[in-house]
């Protein structure tokens, strides 16, 4: 039973990444590259959910391990990758391309770059591991608000350091070539790292961790060797970060320090508390809600002026309403009635308003989708922090026996 | 590489106090920031960072009470008067008060018995949305300066003298002067004697050349070693008076919190919350009352910074970089300390200029996180601040 649900879980994994693979081919090239994205921001947070989240370790400097994996890939791709050019190809040269020829014929150069994005994930691993390591050494004597801010330090002096080195291209970025973009791969990366942490979490040493969490000076009196949790969490989480940051020069062909900004730190922090700081299934969804949410607004050109600020207005009556129920109501089935109803009022306010305001002197016009995206962003975080703090999956997570009890209770209202 | 001889040339011990000056102009600004983290930090266990953002507000509020007074980019403007500027530093410090009091009381008074995390995620929440409406509803985004050579009254610079001229050299110099002179005249004089400018060629003109070069020389030579040993420092009158300012509102602060009802009140609050409520402390009143004056003193600083720093572009994102360095100067200060905060101010700034003197001025940015680390990992605590001891 046991083995059964785990190999069903890989295997199910596994599928999901190929599905997304077979869906990704048919898109153009811009959806190809948001799914690869996605890939990489569910890296991102479920590892900084590791430090952040299960270790309890406050950083805010997540961007500078991602940026590290991706500025060692560009190196490595500039300095030693050459692309296979078809007219030298042959399969005696390379004994494990010859294997797979065998195997599979037609399998030719897709092979080649794929096992060289591999190899460079695995080397931008080992380079953010050890940057993670050098900044897990800190935490072992700061804590909270200090450690926070020194991880902050440490990633503003990477991208200072990055945007004055020449070998670096300065603040221009590096170009990286060929670009190999693999979904599959991405994919298998964020099933690897959620897989690590769930199964982390499942045996003796992720408990350790969370009692770290818990309580440090407890969890050290009960025999938890506290600085080497504490560092083992930092070296892991930089890790995936860091092959996350590999997969994204690679996807994109190319880096510059904008790309790695401490507002990117900033955002998968806020994945990873938006979600539910500590929940794995929290931090994967709401990296993909949160990555998709700004994207969308970016194809959004033209927002009326009126409709937004009629959205201001009304937005800010359901948080107020909806705070009021939350506070003040007890019954269950009247609260969520009071909370849909306020959401309703909201959406019927903003278009009422929107037709009020349209003749308001200073309203006309439109705003463009794109200068709206962080505004939208930001205003979510605030906005479920003040109506829900433990985040939207609090400390639950996802598992075959919450899916069975949701059959479960259908059946039973069926019968 | 030019590593080497970049590192020597640059360390010129001459501009070395000027450098130290500049340092300390701008530690000041960075103290006043600071003084808001650390207040708020030390009454509600918070770090602020909104805070640039409200230091963001109070430069916009500086900039539309220039513009009302009508110092406009364009057109006629009054004559500079002392008055404008006082106007402009109330109505910043006045606008950032009243945004302080929207956000206290609708973002964090809501979250103050929730967990730690949560209300810290609200700032950063607050400040990014402060940041990019700032960008749709002010004015566009389009950056804007503040008119500073109109309004100020106070132009030019105040020098002061270290080290003067070797006068002996000097003298040595002008004496040599009429040697050079009368060996050009010569020069010049035989020139058109000889036709066919032969007289470049001859011996004698060869000589006259040579005389004339060596005659220049020396007179060069004395000169600039008269000049090598000075050592001066020139600050713009207005950075002086933002120094200035910069001091009395520090002494105002230290006089409302040591020496006040409102100033005690906030020490016990400080002290231990929950104690204080007890003690019949209003903590709710005493908080927005810190919170209002950390404010106040960040839209004084937004008003100063823009209005005395040459170069100084108002948007949106204008309180990034100032926020991110006064906060790590009020960590490094030790949070919730009140000297500690200007005192890490005052050096990061001059760590900073520092850097700039040693010809590094691409990691100017980075020194001040450096400075940190190294600190917080042989003081946890800040430089004036202590760590606390966890007991079980």
């Amino acid at each position: 039973m046991f083995w059964g649900k785990r190999l069903g879980s890989v295997a199910l994994a596994l599928l999901g990444c190929l599905i997304l693979q077979r869906v990704g081919l048919g898109l153009n090239s811009y959806f190809q590259t948001m799914l690869v994205l996605a890939g990489v921001y569910v890296t991102l947070s479920v590892s900084l959910n590791l430090i952040n989240g299960i270790t309890g370790q406050f950083s805010i400097g997540h961007a500078a391990f991602y940026m590290i994996g991706a500025y060692s890939a560009g190196v490595l791709a500039r300095a030693f990758y050459v692309p296979l050019d078809k007219s030298l190809y042959s399969p005696l040269n390379n004994g494990f391309q010859g294997l797979v020829q065998s195997i599979s014929p037609g399998f030719t150069c897709q092979l080649q770059p794929l096992m060289w994005l591999i190899g460079v994930m695995i080397a931008g691993a080992i380079f953010a591991a050890v940057a993670g390591f050098v900044v897990g050494l800190p935490s072992l004597r700061l804590k909270g608000d200090y450690l926070a801010i020194v991880t902050m330090g440490f990633g503003e002096i990477v991208s200072i350091i990055v945007r004055n080195q020449e070998p670096l291209g300065k603040s221009y970025g590096l170009e990286i070539k060929p670009t190999i973009p693999s979904i599959f791969l991405t994919w298998l990366l964020a099933v690897v790292c959620i897989a690590v942490c769930r199964n982390l979490l499942k045996n003796v040493h992720g408990l350790s961790f969370l009692a770290v969490r818990e309580d440090e000076v407890a969890s050290s009196a009960m025999g938890v060797n506290v600085t080497r949790v504490k560092v083992a969490a930092f070296v892991l989480g930089s890790a995936f970060a860091g092959a996350a940051g590999a997969i994204y020069a690679h996807s994109l062909g190319f880096v510059s320090p904008t790309n790695f900004s401490m507002d990117i730190s900033f955002i998968i922090l806020t994945m990873v508390i938006l979600g539910g700081s500590g929940s794995i299934t929290g931090a994967t969804v709401a990296a993909v809600v949160l990555f998709y949410i700004p994207e969308w607004l970016r194809d959004l050109k033209t927002i009326p002026m009126a409709g937004f600020v009629g959205a201001i207005f009304a937005t800010i009556m359901v948080v107020a309403l909806v705070k009021r129920t939350l506070d003040g109501f007890q019954e269950k089935g009247r609260k969520t009635a009071m909370i849909f109803a306020s959401i309703g009022a909201g959406i019927v306010m903003t278009i009422a308003l929107r037709f009020a305001l349209k003749g308001v002197t200073g309203l006309e016009g439109s705003i463009d989708g794109n200068k709206l995206r962080f505004v939208v962003l930001a205003a979510i975080l605030v906005i479920l922090m003040l109506l829900r703090p433990q985040g939207i999956f609090a400390h639950h997570e996802f598992s075959w026996k919450w899916v069975k009890g949701l059959f479960k209770k259908k059946t039973a209202v069926s019968a | 590489m030019d590593f080497s001889t970049h590192f020597v040339a640059a360390f010129e011990l001459t501009t070395l106090p000027q450098q130290l000056i500049n340092g300390l102009l701008n530690g000041a600004i960075y103290a006043l920031i600071a003084l808001g983290y650390t207040m708020v930090y030390g009454v509600l266990k918070l770090i602020n960072f909104a805070h640039g953002e409200v230091f963001m507000l109070g430069a916009y509020g500086a900039l539309f009470v220039s513009w009302k007074l009508g110092y406009q980019p364009d057109g006629n403007a009054p004559p500079p008067s002392l008055m404008a500027l006082v106007l402009m530093l109330l109505g910043a410090m006045l606008i950032c008060t009243i945004v302080a009091f929207f956000i206290e009381r609708f973002a964090y008074r809501p979250m103050r018995n929730q967990p730690r995390i949560a209300s810290l995620i609200t700032a950063i929440g607050l400040s990014l949305l402060l940041q990019y409406a700032g960008q749709i509803f002010l004015l566009n985004g389009t950056p804007q300066t503040i008119q500073a050579e109109k309004i100020s009254p106070f132009s030019g610079n105040v020098v002061l003298n270290l080290r003067g001229a070797d006068q002996s050299r000097l003298a040595e110099a002008e004496k040599l002067k009429p040697a050079w002179d009368a060996a050009v005249a010569e020069f010049k004089a035989r020139m058109p004697l000889e036709p066919g400018g032969e007289f470049n060629l001859s011996q004698e003109g060869e000589r006259l050349h040579t005389k004339q070069g060596d005659a220049e020389r020396a007179y060069k030579a004395a000169l600039n070693d008269g000049n090598a040993g000075v050592m001066k420092i020139e600050v713009p009158k207005g950075q002086v008076v933002l120094f200035t300012i910069t001091i009395i509102l520090m002494a105002v602060l230290t006089y409302l919190v040591m020496f006040t009802k409102q100033g005690r009140a906030m020490r016990a609050v400080s002290h231990d919350f929950n104690a204080a409520s007890l003690m019949g402390i209003n903590i709710d009143s005493i908080i927005t009352f810190t919170f209002l004056l950390g404010s106040a003193l960040a839209g004084a600083g937004a008003m100063m910074y823009c209005t005395f720093i040459p170069g100084t572009k108002i948007d949106s994102f204008l309180g990034l970089a100032p926020g991110i360095k006064a906060f790590t100067a009020a960590v490094l200060g030790g949070i919730g300390n009140i000297p500690g905060a200007v005192l890490g101010g005052l050096v990061m700034g001059v760590a900073e200029y520092l850097v700039v003197w040693a010809g590094y001025d691409s990691y100017r940015d980075a020194i001040a996180f450096l400075i940190l680390i190294v600190v917080l990992l042989f003081r946890p605590g800040g430089l004036l601040g202590s760590a606390k001891v966890e007991k079980v």
